[in-house]
């Protein structure tokens, strides 16, 4: 048999589902379910070769071609960028990104430069570009929500699900920025030197989210 | 102050004794290639005007180029890439030059690269310019060149892709839309985006072209892929881009039946001064491709001389990286060591002067006594030592 595909999958909730769509297509996962600290697991029926990594690393695992293969949310990839083929929108991880602020404040409203507090700077720029708006952009690591309460900033742009810790914390969504999900996302050379292998899988792929 | 003195900048690196022989040696096979195929050497400055660079058919983004200014305080760049300035020169100083013109070169590019992704900003490429032919053996000559250099590089497994950027846009340019949808339905097709490239034509229409766009980057692999994409659209100009593209593609496939040869009609590079026929190459171990080009026909005349081209570059140190990995290349060792004492030592670069016309690789021992010498040549493998006094000796 040839060099097993390497598949890079982004620990956590995504790779759960990805595992799950897995069993779905009846690929063998008991390793991949007992997998204790190992970071490198075999698919051995479907020769797959899985890698579990954080989601701005399977970016650039992908982008370099060491894994073939990478399952990561939108978010990551619209934040990251990066040289890739981005085949299968897998439709698990579902959520968006948005503009949010306190209660009842007017964001667009007067002629200050707003500052807006995010995990996802480059994200957050595009957004008002598109907008042709200036804005100040701070980078915070952990609870985004927390910076428009402790007046750091206006608004943040930050990932929404159900809108529930905004909600209790007196802040609300103002705008949506993009949808997300996960993706399928493919190195360039991989995919033309493995398509055949790569195909099948996609399709199979393809087929049970439908 | 922090001084930078014992580091390179980001996204440069030293290139060490077999480093260096791994690059020359993949260096000297492309080269040669080029010249038995009667190309001819050019070499451009490493500093060009920025304007070089921003033509209408292809320009660089400012934050991709190393620039500087000049004494005048005009812009400058590190070139970026070679075919602009070649097409420079080709539109002045050699607008007289009878045609085609066979051009080659070997030199650096400096892009800005994504920080912290482990990319060189200076690679070596080489590459080859034909100039003045629209011909189809023109495409043919030039993938026939890509093919024989990623053969003779000993690469272990590679492919050569051919495409035609023709075929994009004449199913874009019959959509009713304005240019900034034709550059985000080029970039997800580019990227084969499939779900987003299905959105976004789904919000534009439900006709032919759409679905033919959505099948577009689809489109890749052998033979097959000429039989899906006739039963997709056809019109004059498309049925004749497609019939000359799978002629190339047939008559490349016989030229070399063991090679993998493919086609992706979904090829579709943004730094877009491509007209015709596109080809990249992928090899094995390398994460993106490392030779890329195609036919250029309206590029040189933006610099005022109205000739068609197509050339392509390859990257000559992903190359050499690969094949690292597997060859050992060894730097040589030196097979003669002379010692003198201080009153002969005019007398010993004569004799090391003699091997050396005997082709042997000789140093001059730097040492005060024969005890050092022995140690130093044991060190570095030295096989022979000769002393030298009022006689010549070769001593153990």
């Amino acid at each position: 048999m040839s060099k097993p595909l390497r598949i890079a999958l982004t620990k956590g909730r995504l790779e759960k589902d990805t595992v799950s769509l897995f069993e779905k297509l009846g690929f063998d996962c008991s390793e991949l379910t007992n997998k204790g600290r190992k970071l490198i697991l075999q698919v051995p029926d479907a020769n797959l070769e899985v890698v579990l990594a954080k989601a701005a690393d399977v970016i650039t695992y992908v982008d370099r071609g060491v894994c073939d293969m990478g399952v990561v949310g939108k978010d990551t990839i619209m934040e990251m960028k990066g040289k890739f083929f981005e085949l299968v929108n897998l439709g698990f991880g579902k959520c968006r990104f948005a503009l949010a602020t306190k209660k009842d404040y007017n964001f667009y409203e007067g002629y200050e430069v707003k500052t807006i507090a995010t995990k996802y700077p480059n994200v957050a720029r595009a957004f008002f570009e598109s907008k042709g708006m200036d804005v100040d952009i701070v980078k915070i690591e952990g609870s985004v929500e927390l910076a428009p309460l402790l007046e750091l900033s206006h608004g943040i742009v930050d990932i929404v699900e159900t809108g529930s810790t905004l909600k209790e914390n007196g802040l609300e969504v103002v705008e949506d920025i993009a949808p997300i999900s996960a993706r399928l996302i493919v190195n360039t050379v991989s995919l033309k030197l493995r398509q055949k292998e790569i195909e099948t899988l996609v399709k199979l792929m393809e087929e049970s989210i439908k | 102050m922090k001084y930078y003195d014992l580091i390179t900048p980001e996204g440069t690196n030293d290139l060490l004794f077999e480093d260096c022989i791994a690059r020359k040696n993949v260096e000297s096979i492309i080269n040669e290639i080029f010249i038995k195929r009667g190309y001819q050497e050019i070499i451009t400055p490493g500093l060009e005007f920025f304007d070089v660079f921003n033509l209408k058919s292809r320009h660089f983004a400012q934050e991709d180029l190393y620039k500087m200014v000049d004494r005048k305080g005009r812009l400058l760049v590190l070139r970026p890439e070679s075919t602009m300035p070649i097409a420079r020169v080709v539109a002045t100083r050699l607008k007289e030059a009878s045609l085609p013109l066979r051009l080659y070169y070997n030199q650096c590019a400096y892009n800005i690269s994504p920080l912290m992704t482990g990319r060189s900003d200076q690679i070596v490429q080489a590459g080859i310019e034909l100039i003045g032919s629209d011909s189809l053996m023109a495409d043919i000559e030039v993938i026939d060149s890509a093919i024989e250099v990623l053969s003779k590089c000993k690469v272990e497994d590679f492919s050569v892709e051919i495409g035609d950027i023709g075929l994009f846009k004449e199913l874009v340019n019959k959509l009713d839309i304005n240019d900034i949808q034709k550059e985000n339905i080029r970039s997800l097709i580019e990227m084969k985006n499939y779900p987003a490239l299905n959105d976004l034509l789904d919000s534009i229409g439900n006709d032919k072209i759409i679905y033919s766009l959505k099948k577009l980057p689809r489109l890749f692999g052998g033979n097959e892929v000429f039989e899906k994409a006739a039963k997709l659209f056809s019109d004059e100009k498309i049925d004749k881009i497609l019939s000359k593209l799978q002629t190339v593609y047939n008559d490349i496939s016989s030229l070399y039946p063991d090679y993998k040869i493919t086609v992706d009609l979904g090829m579709v590079n943004k730094t877009d001064y491509y007209t015709g026929i596109i080809i990249k190459g992928y090899i094995r171990d390398y994460g993106e491709a490392v030779l890329s080009g195609g036919r250029y026909d309206k590029l040189i005349s933006e610099f005022g001389y109205d000739v068609p081209a197509t050339g392509f570059a390859i990257n000559v140190d992903a190359v050499a990286k690969v094949i690292s990995k597997t060859e050992k290349f060894s730097v040589k060792i030196p097979d003669v060591i002379v010692f003198s004492n201080k009153e002969f030592y005019i007398k010993a670069f004569d004799i090391a002067k003699k091997y050396r016309e005997e082709g042997l690789v000789t140093e001059i021992a730097l040492f005060d006594n024969i005890d050092d010498v022995r140690e130093y040549a044991k060190e570095k493998q030295i096989q022979k030592i000769v002393l030298v006094n009022e006689n010549v000796t070769e001593v153990n």
